[in-house]
């Protein structure tokens, strides 16, 4: 007798994982598609390629080398590359059909990952860090505009910092 | 030694630091201590890599991140088991062929199971794997051809083509003489069988031909189909 669901397969074989495994992570891997497609249709299918492709390659996922989160965005990006190509390889763009370069795609995932860390922060850190780092205003200028003392734009830079540390340690960041 | 009170007063000044928005004398200040306390040191350190990371964002993209349409985990759910079914399938496939090509006694077992699995339309011959050689890497085609009354039924399927590719499909008879089968389009992760079929006899059927528009595929039928 042969019981699929108990078998030794690998640990992302079965249909009920990547129902799991959509629910939780469907969301950043969409926004990271987004971000490097810059198309919602294509940033669908490349979802629902990394999908099937992992369900397909199942029996390699090992949840001792990495975390299924890490496993899934290395197959998007590189669903992201071949879609790349595919539209490379369109008539219109293919006069000088240059490789898509990787370099970006690893930028964009860098940043769209910061992103992401930014938007799990809480307003009031993340107000500080955009004001004093992104736009370069002077402390004491965004001190009076939210009516707290300097120290205190300071002490949430800090805090702000430390939190964006830890939520990318959640993510599954590594430096 | 210093005070843990003294400490966090200077601990609340890091991040500012490790971005390098500190000056004069509360920079100096700071550096200082920094000089004597070894924990104040190790936070500074565990900081600079995160600030090493801020300019690689876009503060323009921190609303909110866009979400996948809530259709797009049904449609995967659904392709997926259209393609598990499919896998179970081809193994039920493989099982029965496997006991027609067997010994004599396996092969007349065969056949009474071929006709009750196939509900005794054809000739009572097996399904058939097609098996195309020589692809060019990357490009995949399966083809099961299936024994009628009518012909022969051709469940076909393409992966590595860009979505979207239109593929004909014919068999070829004895005489090269050749029948269609009918069209599909490949998309991309769509994983159902194309369900054709020809009028074509399956034990007259020498070959299948596979045209995807660039380049054109044929899998000769081997001679069981002739026996």
């Amino acid at each position: 007798m042969i019981q699929l669901g108990t078998s030794t397969r690998g640990a992302f074989s079965r249909e009920r994982d990547v129902r799991e495994a959509y629910s939780a992570h469907s969301g950043e891997l969409y926004g990271f598609a987004v971000r490097s497609l810059g198309d919602s249709g294509l940033a669908e299918e490349a979802v629902q390629e990394t999908f099937v492709r992992a369900w397909r390659a199942g029996d390699r996922f090992d949840p001792k080398i990495g975390s299924l989160r890490t496993w899934l965005f290395a197959i998007l990006r590189n669903v992201v590359i071949d879609l790349g190509r595919a539209r490379a390889v369109r008539p219109s763009v293919a006069e000088g059909g240059v490789e898509p370069a990787v370099e970006p795609l690893d930028e964009a995932l860098q940043a769209w990952q910061m992103e992401e860390a930014m938007r799990r922060l809480g307003e009031d850190h993340r107000r500080v860090l955009v004001e004093t780092y992104y736009r370069g205003r002077p402390y004491a200028e965004v001190a009076t505009e939210l009516g707290v003392p300097e120290g205190t734009v300071k002490s949430r830079v800090y805090y702000g910092l430390r939190a964006l540390r830890v939520v990318l340690e959640e993510m599954g960041y590594e430096d | 030694m210093k005070t843990r009170n003294e400490c966090r007063e200077w601990r609340e000044l890091l991040g500012a630091h490790a971005l390098g928005h500190l000056e004069g004398d509360e920079r100096a200040g700071l550096e200082a201590h920094l000089e004597g306390c070894p924990g104040c040191r190790e936070e500074l350190a565990a900081l600079a890599p995160v600030a090493r990371m801020l300019p690689h964002a876009d503060p323009a993209r921190f609303g909110p991140a866009p979400q996948p349409p809530p259709e797009l985990g049904q449609r995967i759910a659904a392709t997926i088991a259209a393609e598990a079914e499919r896998n179970e399938r081809r193994q039920r496939r493989r099982l029965f062929g496997g006991l027609a090509f067997g010994g004599a006694a396996a092969a007349a077992v065969a056949a009474v199971l071929l006709l009750f699995v196939f509900g005794g339309g054809g000739s009572g011959e097996p399904a058939q794997q097609v098996r195309f050689a020589d692809l060019p890497k990357g490009i995949n085609i399966d083809a099961t051809l299936e024994p009628h009354a009518y012909g022969t039924e051709i469940h076909i399927y393409v992966r590595g083509v860009p979505s979207g590719t239109l593929c004909k499909v014919w068999l070829r008879g004895p005489k090269g003489a050749s029948y269609p089968a009918g069209t599909f389009r490949y998309r991309w992760g769509d994983d159902s069988d194309a369900v054709l079929s020809s009028a074509l006899d399956l034990s007259r059927t020498r070959a299948v031909v596979v045209d995807t528009g660039k380049r054109t595929f044929v899998a000769p039928i081997g001679s069981a189909a002739t026996a």
